[in-house]
């Protein structure tokens, strides 16, 4: 069946004649009286093409262009204009109509319009189709891409593992040698020096599977109503000794009154300890040029924010590097002393939280690390 | 005389294996904790062979082993290099390098991966030393 067509005159007259007409040359005409009408046909059975004269009492031709082009824009309107009706035509036009023909209306002319109106839509069509490909096609390409890089995530997390495992391996392996060649030898330097390699390799498979479970546990963040000072103060007791054996002096600077928010008490306690534990290594690193090392906890109540934690160190600081790596998976500065996840599981606990953590380094003054949390969990 | 061993790796346990495995096989151990130290020590005691590690902070194995082989007072002391980087990614560095600079700097007398088997390292320290 040929294309369906929406014709639309006051006069019962020609809408007969053309009726018969357009018949004749294939099309399904549907007609209607006045715009009112035309409407309701087109909202029923959308026609690919509407011809409807312009001046008609009520809803005129303008008007049903209008509201026709609104709903549908892809719909083809030719507009039938009396002879001395040219500025109305050219206004028809503006508003989009594809063409319009004058009355009396001449058959080749009527067909020529036709044929343009024809063409018109089956470009639109087709175009609407590539559109479709793209889009398509751009959906499937973001699909494999996003694949790729989560097969690429585990294969470096896998790579990372196998490199702190073989680094381990290398200290149990030596440490065995030194220590054989002791008891062969007798030798009591041989026996300690043996024996301490294989303790403190032991430890660190120890602190890697700790850290892993640590990572894979899912579990569920007990959120609390709560002082945010409460972890920072935890943290600070349960460390500050520990700093002061290792020449380091821990600080505390906590913001008086700031209001409860809602967070998981246990695992802010976690991302704060690791950033201080981190704060003093960077301090007692060898490579970094003796001072009076400083490691400070602050709390404050920024705004738009429930609290932001801040430790900072005045330790050496971090390459440019570094301060890109330090929230992926196994990336670690401290050797075979770090497992490379501590900073990743702080990052994972923030971002439960829907807040944000980020890092100010400078290799003079050292590094802050801010935790901001929004207190009405994720 | 005990012939002179240079090991240099930034990590203790791996100083004190190497150090040990040469120490307990007739040979004269010294040991540097980085590049840096590594040449110097080797400019001083000019040892009959380097154990070298590629991963290290400061200046890494690879310049360092490069600039072992551009100096011609050191150029011939044989280089053992002890990595936990794949033999394959040490090679491909190289070659990327010579051509990045132009130069052609000869390959190690050995690549042995971390964990090091005592026997194999030892072999290869025996074939490279001879």
């Amino acid at each position: 069946m040929g294309k369906q067509l929406l014709l639309v005159d006051d006069e019962p007259g020609i809408l007969k004649i053309m009726g018969i007409s357009l018949a004749d040359r294939g099309y399904g005409v549907l007609t209607a009286e006045n715009g009112e009408e035309a409407l309701r046909i087109f909202h029923d059975a959308r026609p690919d093409l509407v011809l409807t004269d312009i001046k008609m009492p009520g809803m005129d031709g303008i008007e049903l262009l209008k509201r026709i082009k609104q709903e549908s824009p892809d719909t083809e309107v030719i507009m039938i204009t009396g002879h001395g009706d040219m500025e109305l035509a050219i206004q028809s036009l503006k508003h989009e109509a594809s063409d319009f023909i004058t009355k009396p209306i001449r058959d080749d002319v009527l067909d020529i319009a036709l044929r343009r109106a024809l063409v018109r839509l089956s470009y639109k069509k087709q175009l609407k189709e590539y559109r479709e490909n793209l889009e398509r096609l751009v959906e499937e390409k973001t699909r494999k891409l996003v694949e790729a890089e989560r097969l690429a995530a585990v294969g470096r997390t896998v790579a990372g593992l196998a490199h702190a495992i073989k680094n381990i391996t290398s200290g149990l392996t030596g440490g065995m040698y030194v220590l054989e060649k002791g008891l062969e030898l007798d030798n009591k330097s041989y026996l300690k020096e043996g024996w301490q390699m294989i303790r403190g390799n032991a430890e660190k498979v120890k602190r890697l599977a700790v850290d892993l479970l640590n990572y894979a546990k899912e579990r569920e963040p007990e959120y609390q109503m709560l002082d945010p000072n409460v972890p920072a103060r935890e943290v600070f007791e349960l460390m500050v000794s520990r700093a002061g054996e290792l020449g380091v002096s821990l600080k505390s600077d906590l913001a008086q009154d700031l209001p409860k928010a809602w967070f998981d008490p246990e695992g802010i306690h976690r991302v704060l300890l690791n950033l201080v534990t981190n704060a003093i290594d960077a301090c007692t690193d060898l490579s970094c040029t003796p001072r009076i090392w400083e490691v400070a906890i602050r709390t404050s109540k920024p705004q738009g924010w429930a609290v932001e934690y801040e430790v900072s160190d005045n330790g050496c600081g971090m390459e440019e590097e570094t301060k890109r790596k330090v929230f992926q998976t196994f990336f670690s500065t401290k050797g075979s002393k770090g497992t490379g996840l501590g900073l990743m599981i702080a990052k994972k606990i923030v971002d439960e939280h829907g807040g944000v953590i980020s890092l100010f380094s400078d290799k003079e003054k050292g590094t802050t690390f801010t935790v901001r949390l929004p207190g009405k969990g994720p | 005389m005990a012939k002179k061993v240079l090991v240099v790796d930034d990590e203790l346990d791996m100083r004190i294996f190497v150090t040990t495995l040469l120490e307990t096989n007739g040979f004269k151990p010294l040991a540097a904790q980085d590049g840096i130290q590594g040449l110097e020590m080797a400019r001083k005691s000019k040892p009959s062979l380097i154990i070298l590690d590629v991963m290290m902070p400061q200046e890494s194995g690879i310049s360092m082993y490069r600039e072992l082989k551009s100096d011609p007072l050191l150029k011939d002391i044989p280089v053992i290099m002890l990595s936990a980087l794949s033999k394959k990614t040490f090679f491909h560095s190289q070659r990327v390098l010579d051509e990045h600079r132009g130069e052609k700097i000869p390959e190690p007398a050995a690549y042995i991966e971390k964990p090091p088997e005592p026997d194999e390292l030892l072999e290869a320290i025996r074939k490279s030393i001879k």
